[in-house]
């Protein structure tokens, strides 16, 4: 992962190492206890397993996927339960879930070793292997996505005004939402399940990687929706709703951030560590500070003071923009601590007792 | 695609599965299945010779790794790769121990294994495989002695595929070319890996992997699958020179492998064991198990993984609960 990572100075100057100790030792519940575990045995430390070969593409497949499935499932959620002033919600967020849905396809078929046979991702249909299930999930959630956002195109006079968009208008786009929600909930979750479908400590071990990863996506699409709608001047009753969708969402990821690190104790140092292959630097100040908790407590703090009209604009866009953050770098070290976790045969050990 | 006159009669039963044969061809009929076969290597028995690896890059036509000095022991493999599916792990624990001093039971790894006639006789003299204990072998330091006549320890330990009866790549496959072959080995189709890497991580021993520097699919051990084809054992079997590597029918192999336990753990070794015979492992055993002389640790096995398509279930379960709890506060707030 080298060629993806910050700039030493950067990281360093992050945050300081013993902080970012002792949050990790609180959250996991694991102190590190080098000279007992210098004595626990193994192969010269050769690693046990294969480390991964995902890399930046995945990072930001799982970046997009995300947007594209919240954005799609909030967006419907506005169109079935909304009122008539919800409707730019829905709108906006159907145009962005095709968007952030554009680049995904690309994305995993650079990432295949041999990306000619990206069909042969479509000869089987295994309930076991999420990866197969992922392929179909995003097949037919693109066509949901994709109908979805050109009846909303349709009418909105985008496409013009002869038969064919009128013909496209009348289609029931909130019938065709309902199944498309249901997809898009899973286009959120599986990769999180998907990792969690493997033999690496870290993304193993607990089994909460799949709900952080569906929360990441909803508190992100809220999040990119509602900086949208900061730009156009929305009205500010559909922004609230958007922001206390947010907070829900930033609190559900927080929670269920908090019981994978307690469920991955040991294993989870990769990602909490400050040594030099840990991540923990990272992660604590750009996933878990600023990424979340300094977010969620602005955004608590606009929703008890208020809607009052001017502050609007420029708050809401500094919360959306740091949790956009924070989303992707959660993904980015989740997947880069999984390589660091992949090369200590010691922890992979530890993790196979049971 | 041309279909023959003949096939055609045979897929009229259903007109679903005629439409999909006349897209993509006829479903080939599943071999008959045989006699699962598998691989039993007794570290107890391994000289650490290499000739297994050799071997195996020979017939498999693998390119050579470069060998590099790892500075920690005799192996300069280091590691099972996309092009390596045999690998000599050297063990060497020198100036070990000192604690034993009656030399009954405990860590017998690296001493004689077989007694000598001379020990037999006189058995009742001596406490076996304790050199300080025998006055034809004088007393020597920790680590000056060959391994044969001191308590240090130098295991050797041919690693391969395991050919799990429940093997985590297949199972994580998604474009179905990892298959089971009639043999009941794992198979990974090479005309149709992607190059995915899911197989990569999903398995608990670090053996599959993508051959970064060559056609990028994945590869491992085939248990020769041409071989068995043709009726021979596999080219690392072949080539081994101690028998540690055994092939042959797992049920057969197995039995093999719980005797020559029994027989080592009555000479005294007792630290010998077995993995991946019984079915604890994966759910199901492996096809190609071992002799272990020690902890599986100290070989860096993994005592007991768990089988990652376990995971599905419960971390779906999660997903749903926290994507039901935001879709209820979602409905709730548009609501209003």
């Amino acid at each position: 992962m080298e060629e993806t990572r910050f700039p030493q100075v950067f990281t360093n100057g992050a945050l300081p190492a013993a902080i970012a100790e002792q949050l990790a030792a609180i959250t996991t519940g694991y102190t590190p206890d080098p000279e007992h575990e210098l004595q626990e045995p193994s192969y010269y430390d050769y690693p046990v397993l294969k480390a991964p070969v995902w890399r930046w593409e995945i990072i930001w497949y799982f970046f997009f996927g995300g947007l594209a499935a919240g954005c799609y499932v909030i967006a419907s959620i506005a169109a079935l339960f909304g009122s008539r002033e919800d409707r730019i919600v829905a709108r906006t967020g159907y145009y962005l879930s095709l968007l952030s849905l554009l680049p995904c396809p690309v994305l995993l078929t650079k990432d295949l070793g041999r990306p000619e046979r990206f069909l042969h991702m479509l000869r089987i249909f295994k309930v076991k292997s999420p990866m197969s299930m992922g392929t179909w999930g995003l097949v037919s959630f693109s066509l949901f996505s994709g109908v979805t956002a050109v009846i909303q195109a349709a009418r909105d006079g985008i496409l013009g005004r002869w038969w064919a968009p009128r013909l496209l208008a009348a289609l029931p786009q909130r019938l065709v939402a309902i199944p498309g929600s249901a997809l898009g909930v899973f286009l959120g979750g599986y990769t999180g399940v998907l990792l969690t479908a493997t033999s690496i400590p870290l993304w193993s071990r607990s089994k909460v990687l799949g709900a952080i990863f569906i929360s990441s996506a909803v508190s992100t699409s809220s999040a990119l929706i509602s900086l949208v709608l900061h730009l156009t001047r929305a009205p500010v009753q559909v922004l609230h709703k958007l922001e206390r969708l947010e907070w829900v969402a930033l609190l559900v990821e927080m929670a269920g951030l908090f019981a994978f690190l307690r469920g991955t104790g040991r294993a989870a140092r990769p990602l909490v560590g400050t040594a030099p292959t840990e991540h923990g630097r990272t992660f604590w100040s750009f996933v878990a500070g600023t990424g979340l908790a300094l977010p969620w407590l602005l955004q608590t703090l606009s929703l008890l003071v208020g809607r009052s009209g001017n502050r609007r604009s420029g708050r809401g866009i500094v919360i959306s923009l740091l949790v956009l953050m924070g989303g992707y770098f959660l993904r980015r070290t989740m997947i880069e601590a999984g390589h660091t976790s992949s090369a200590d045969a010691r922890t992979t050990l530890w993790n196979a007792k049971r | 695609m041309a279909i023959e006159p003949t096939q055609r009669t045979t897929t009229q039963g259903s007109s679903l599965r005629s439409m999909v044969s006349l897209l993509v061809g006829n479903k080939e009929p599943p071999l008959a299945p045989q006699a699962a076969m598998g691989f039993f290597t007794d570290t107890s028995l391994c000289i650490g010779c290499k000739a297994c690896e050799i071997a195996c890059k020979q017939w498999n036509q693998l390119p050579a790794s470069d060998p590099v000095w790892t500075g920690s022991s005799y192996d300069n493999t280091g590691q099972l790769s996309a092009t390596t599916w045999r690998h000599v792990q050297f063990i060497e624990h020198i100036g070990r121990r000192d604690m034993e001093d009656n030399g009954v039971g405990g860590d017998k790894a690296g001493t004689s294994l077989a007694p000598t006639i001379y020990e037999q006789a006189h058995e009742q003299e001596y406490s076996r495989g304790d050199p300080r204990g025998r006055p034809d072998i004088p007393f020597t330091a920790p680590g000056t002695t060959l391994p044969f006549f001191n308590s240090d320890r130098w295991l050797m330990q041919s690693d391969v595929c395991k050919h799990c009866a429940n093997a985590p790549c297949q199972e994580a496959c998604p474009t179905g070319a990892i298959i089971r072959t009639e043999f009941d080995t794992v198979y990974v189709q090479q005309d149709i890996c992607n190059g995915c890497g899911y197989c990569v991580v999903a398995c608990p021993f670090g053996v599959i992997a993508r051959d970064e520097y060559g056609d990028r699919a994945a590869h491992k051990c085939t248990l020769c699958y041409d071989r068995l084809k043709d009726g021979f054992e596999p080219a690392c079997a072949k080539a081994c020179p101690t028998d540690s590597i055994q092939f042959g029918e797992v049920e057969q192999l197995k039995a093999q492998a719980r005797e020559r336990l029994g027989i080592l753990q009555e000479r005294g070794v007792k630290e010998a064991r077995l993995y991946g015979v019984d079915d604890n492992i994966l759910e199901g055993g492996l096809n190609s198990f071992f002799l272990l002389l020690d902890e599986p640790e100290i070989y860096n096995l993994p005592q007991n993984p768990q089988r990652p398509s376990n995971n599905v279930i419960p971390a779906s379960f999660w997903t749903i609960v926290a994507a039901a709890v935001m879709g209820l506060f979602g409905i709730l707030f548009f609501r209003e």
